[in-house]
């Protein structure tokens, strides 16, 4: 019985460890998407210039999940007319950092974003898209960083921990 | 009036909309001006909105709504200084300008705004269009001062040349319309009735406009607005040389008066225009003459025409 209860314990430990790893490795993966999303952003702004809602939408449907949230939720929103933009968008942006692997930071860094984004001309709009791209990449630099360094160490972490408290236990 | 309502933030809607109850024919304008009361302007007077002043929020939010929250699609609009919406109303702007070059390149504080709503009257020319056709129609250029309807004339008589009314043909007729107030386009689609034969050059400047519409549509009768300057006259005497007939309208009071501007002179001395048509001033859509080439008053009863 002891022996089944220490087998769950550090099954338990390791795969809190593996997902501690898999968010280190996803978080990359998802500030680039977002990136590549902001690009295509500037283009349907620039060179298509379609309203935002439109451009929610195209963008929608070309890039994956998680990131596709976002979009598709500002553009289902925006259908309707009378809403409060920033709001929206913070409540969107909470949403997405809620099912990603992005942390507090992407999340202020779209927040920002947000409060910029359809109040100024195409010169000024690129400028703060440009801007917000900037910070992602160095968002992506020390995600990067970070996976380098843990990731490897959370999936051990995890086992070894407790496999620790399994033996202070017996 | 949804398409006008739903601009406002909910409060000043809400006010608008006691204050109107079921007088949106009568209203000609709604003006906006940051911290000052709401002026409505029906046909027979001003009315104040003294409860709401709209603050800077709420100009944002107008904005926001003019602009589906994308300002950056407004360059050309902000330019120009006003906004055609859903509907062929246009809003006009003012505020702090942006230069570049010493030209205008954007109204950057927007704290002035006047939503002129749009008179589609549908059947106000129907009365006038007899005085216009004589084996064909005829040129004809509209004089009145602002507000008396011109342009209201001129969109109706339009729709009418080119459906067709009694024994007459539906006719091809290209519109020149460079302020968008003729056919009040959205994305080249006009938001006003023309007819089943119109195409709608929008936006364009009318000297160049006219030449490219002969060109490329082949138009039997040019619409024009506003016709002023020197080019404009020039690009006209041309359109009629190539036989193509030509509906335009000018700001003016009297044909005395229009006769003294230089810019006219090979118009008005050539006769081009086999009919004149004065508007009364202050009375809007009331015609007062209509004179033929040699400037007599051909009109049977003058008055009230139109209504």
């Amino acid at each position: 019985m002891k022996w089944i209860g220490a087998l769950l314990f550090i099954g338990t430990t390791t795969w809190l460890g593996f997902e501690w790893s898999q968010n280190l490795t996803k978080r990359p993966k998802q500030i680039r998407q977002m990136k590549n999303a902001l690009q295509i952003l500037e283009a349907e702004i620039l060179y298509s210039q379609l309203p935002l809602q439109e451009a929610f939408e195209t963008i929608a449907k070309q890039i994956p999940e998680p990131s596709k949230t976002l979009f598709k939720s500002m553009s289902v929103s925006m259908e309707q007319r009378n809403i409060e933009f920033v709001t929206t968008w913070e409540k969107a942006v909470e949403e997405l950092i809620n099912i990603s692997s992005l942390g507090s930071n992407e999340q202020e860094i779209l927040n920002q974003f947000g409060r910029t984004l359809g109040q100024h001309d195409f010169t000024q709009q690129q400028k703060h898209i440009q801007l917000t791209i900037s910070h992602l990449e160095r968002e992506l630099q020390d995600a990067i960083d970070d996976q380098n360094r843990y990731s490897k160490m959370a999936k051990s972490l995890g086992f070894l921990c407790g496999l620790f408290i399994v033996l202070l236990l017996i | 009036m949804r398409e006008i309502l739903r601009l406002f933030p909910e409060e000043i809607q809400q006010a608008v909309q006691v204050k109107l109850l079921n007088r949106w024919d009568k209203l000609q304008e709604i003006r906006l001006r940051l911290n000052q009361p709401i002026e409505l302007i029906f046909d027979d007077g001003i009315e104040w909105l003294l409860t709401s002043k709209p603050t800077r929020k709420d100009g944002m939010y107008l904005i926001n709504q003019l602009s589906e929250f994308s300002l950056y699609r407004l360059e050309d609009e902000l330019r120009e200084g006003y906004i055609t919406i859903e509907g062929g109303h246009r809003v006009g702007l003012s505020g702090k300008v942006n230069t570049l070059n010493g030209s205008v390149k954007a109204i950057q504080h927007i704290s002035f705004m006047n939503i002129r709503i749009a008179k589609e009257k549908i059947g106000v020319a129907k009365s006038i269009i007899p005085y216009l056709y004589d084996n064909g129609y005829l040129n004809t250029l509209f004089v009145g001062a602002p507000q008396t309807g011109k342009t209201t004339l001129i969109r109706d008589v339009t729709r009418i040349m080119s459906t067709g009314w009694g024994e007459v043909a539906a006719q091809k007729v290209g519109v020149i319309d460079e302020r968008s107030e003729i056919a009040a386009s959205i994305k080249g689609i006009p938001q006003h009735n023309l007819g089943l034969r119109t195409d709608v050059m929008d936006a364009c400047p009318k000297a160049e406009g006219m030449m490219m519409m002969i060109r490329s549509m082949s138009p039997e009768i040019l619409v024009v607005d506003e016709i002023g300057n020197e080019k404009d006259v020039d690009a006209l005497l041309e359109a009629i040389n190539a036989g193509v007939v030509v509906v335009c309208t000018i700001h003016g009071q009297t044909l005395d008066e229009l006769k003294k501007r230089p810019s006219l002179q090979p118009l008005l001395h050539q006769s081009v225009f086999q009919r004149v048509i004065l508007l009364e001033s202050n009375r809007p859509g009331t015609i007062h003459r209509i004179y033929n080439e040699k400037e007599e008053n051909i009109i049977r009863q003058p008055g009230v025409l139109t209504r």
